[in-house]
């Protein structure tokens, strides 16, 4: 008798010790929906958009799916083509430009020895300290009285600007991040400073670099208001077809240029992952 | 023939100066050791031989050349650094023959010069490793066949085994020797470990300060240290003062004697009656009465701290002693190192634990 009742507190007991548990575990459960909803339901709606065909207001899904606007932001004829193509050479120039300033500065900036050196740092972000809209309608300004509205050449410099923070700053902290003494070791051997810095220092600095690349390029591929006071209507990129289209309430076309755009992020966002060591972070700005 | 000639030389870093007058001559073939406790300006020198510190004053010679101007790499000094300082995205040979490359030297015949070195310093068959993957004595050989590759007028060695295991180090150690003798290369080792030095240079300089305290073979430095500095950096760890209580004598008035542990002699007396004075007593040999405070196995012997009156002895003795035992310690006169008022020299680097009470 004793032991049945002993088995039987036992139980209860042990229910006890499981209702918590049990208790967390949906409310875990609906936390993570919760979550998934706000950061999935977007994406799915635009998903979803990508394959409609027709989709009136009350229904909650679309009344025919179909790929026709697929075959038409693919076609060679179309506005998407060719502003994929200028966005993805805009975004090339612009790495280059980065490249050009951000190296030679990154390798200078990251000597403790360089006078103001947290003066020439803080440079590169002060056009990120002010509202983009200022600066940008600012640029265009200036950008006119050199004829370089509506050119090539004029957004790749507005991206370069914006992307210069980036590559400047990740490239400081790619050079920092290298040992002085292997540079010592190659002077030491007969090697000048010149030669020193292409075999043994950018080799050391190269994956920050190539990370700091990478930003650059999506920024730039994402980037939309100095693209639009400086390149509209001569420029057409991406995400400038991708506020055309909204406007219009082509929302198909709107969201497969969304999700072109969101291919190379992705894609990149996994190499940066693997470049991006722990001790380079650690230096950033430092 | 001098092959390295430092002349008054003055070095440091910004205002600070740390290497102030110095001189020093190597001879072709000669390996030297700089010895001295951190901060003496072993490696600024180092650095000042080889252009990464400048000099502010004075000459640096090799054979009649004058470098203390030229630009770090035209000087033909090449280093092994602490850190070895591999480059990493480079293999075992690429790092080998970077010197000759840098030189624009062919191909073929770097490949042949590698290959070489690869046998000196026994790399066979890893030229196409990555340094990552080598062992730190490994590391070690190839910063020494890289600094070797381009036949430098002077190798500078900056504490070269301090990043080793200390069994791997005894081996490495005599390797860089026969190394230095069977290639006949001059060369400048820096450290701070005495025994290294005693086994590997031809001549050791003992810096304090930025100065050279004693120049001269390890014997000399060793039997004959100049310097009270000199004697407790080799080793003798004893320091008595001794107070000459003869009136008669006022010139030595305080002598500073210093001796090794294994120079005591240690015997047990057998009457209790023997022991009952705890004192020093210094006449030409040392002798002193106390009690054995504790007792240390050492291995092949027992390290036994005596109290002898103010004085704490450290002597090496063949057996155990049981604490409070009553010994007599002896030096000899020719195992003395005596110096008159050297005291601030001297105590100012004397680690404290070595340190007696007065």
């Amino acid at each position: 008798m004793i032991n049945t009742h002993v088995t039987i507190q036992s139980m209860v007991l042990e229910k006890l010790k499981n209702m918590p548990l049990k208790f967390n575990f949906w409310l875990q459960i609906l936390f993570i929906l919760v979550f998934a909803l706000v950061l999935f339901g977007p994406i799915v709606n635009l998903l979803i958009w990508t394959v409609t065909e027709v989709w009136y207001f009350p229904h909650a899904l679309p009344s025919q799916w179909g790929f026709k606007y697929w075959h038409q932001v693919f076609n060679p004829y179309s506005n998407v083509s060719s502003s994929l193509f200028t966005s993805i050479i805009i975004a090339i120039l612009t790495v280059c430009v980065c490249l050009l300033v951000s190296v030679p500065a990154g390798y200078a900036l990251s000597k403790r020895s360089m006078p103001f050196r947290v003066f020439w740092m803080l440079l590169f972000l002060i056009p990120q300290a002010f509202p983009n809209l200022t600066v940008y309608m600012n640029i265009a300004r200036l950008f006119y009285e050199f004829g370089l509205n509506g050119t090539l050449l004029g957004v790749v410099l507005v991206h370069s600007i914006h992307g210069l923070m980036f590559s400047v700053w990740i490239s400081v902290a790619a050079f920092s991040t290298t040992d002085p003494m292997l540079e010592r070791a190659s002077r030491n051997l007969g090697a000048g400073p010149i030669y020193t810095f292409f075999h043994i220092i950018l080799p050391q600095a190269a994956p920050g670099i190539i990370a700091s690349c990478i930003f650059v390029f999506l920024e730039s591929l994402d980037e939309f208001t100095g693209t639009f006071f400086v390149g509209a209507p001569d420029i057409s990129t991406l995400p400038l077809l991708l506020y055309s289209a909204s406007m219009e309430g082509n929302y198909q076309i709107a969201s497969i240029t969304a999700l072109i755009l969101l291919v190379p992020s992705i894609l990149f966002m996994l190499i940066i992952n693997k470049f991006m060591s722990p001790e380079m972070l650690s230096k950033l700005g430092k | 023939m001098t092959q390295l000639k430092i002349e008054n030389l003055h070095a440091g870093y910004g205002s600070k100066m740390i290497l102030n007058d110095f001189n020093l001559e190597i001879n072709q073939g000669e390996m030297i050791a700089l010895l001295g406790p951190s901060g003496c300006g072993k490696t600024t020198l180092l650095n000042a031989l080889c252009g990464f510190v400048p000099a502010s004053h004075g000459e640096i010679y090799v054979g009649d050349r004058v470098i203390t101007k030229l630009p770090a790499e035209k000087r033909n000094i090449t280093m092994v650094f602490q850190s070895y300082a591999l480059w990493p995205h480079l293999t075992v040979a690429q790092n080998i023959g970077y010197g000759l490359k840098v030189r624009k030297v062919k191909t073929a015949e770097i490949q042949d010069r590698v290959n070489e070195l690869l046998v000196i310093v026994k790399l066979e068959g890893l030229q196409n490793e990555k340094v990552t993957s080598l062992s730190g004595g490994q590391r070690q050989r190839v910063a020494l066949a890289r600094a070797l590759a381009i036949r430098p007028d002077v190798l500078v060695l900056d504490e070269p085994l301090s990043n080793l295991d200390a069994k791997v180090r005894l081996n490495v150690r005599h390797e860089i020797k026969s190394l230095q003798k069977q290639l006949g290369f001059t060369s400048l080792i820096v450290t701070h470990d005495q025994e290294e030095a005693l086994v590997m240079a031809d001549r050791i300089a003992v810096l304090n300060q930025g100065k050279i305290e004693q120049l001269g073979t390890p014997e000399e430095i060793y039997r004959t240290p100049s310097s009270a500095f000199v004697a407790n950096f080799m080793g003798a760890e004893n320091h008595i003062e001794w107070q000459n209580d003869d009136n008669t004598l006022p010139a030595k008035s305080a002598q500073q004697i210093y001796f090794r542990s294994e120079s005591v002699q240690v015997t047990v007396p057998s009457e209790k009656a023997s022991s009952l004075s705890n004192d020093v007593h210094f006449d030409s040999d040392l002798t002193c009465q106390g009690h054995v405070l504790q007792s240390a196995f050492f291995g092949h012997h027992y390290r036994i701290s005596v109290r002898c009156g103010a004085h704490t002895i450290q002597a090496d003795h063949h057996s155990d002693l049981p604490e409070n035992t009553p010994v007599t310690l002896r030096v000899t006169a020719d195992a003395l190192h005596i110096y008159n008022n050297q005291v601030e020299t001297a105590a100012h680097h004397v680690p404290t634990s070595f340190q007696s009470n007065k």
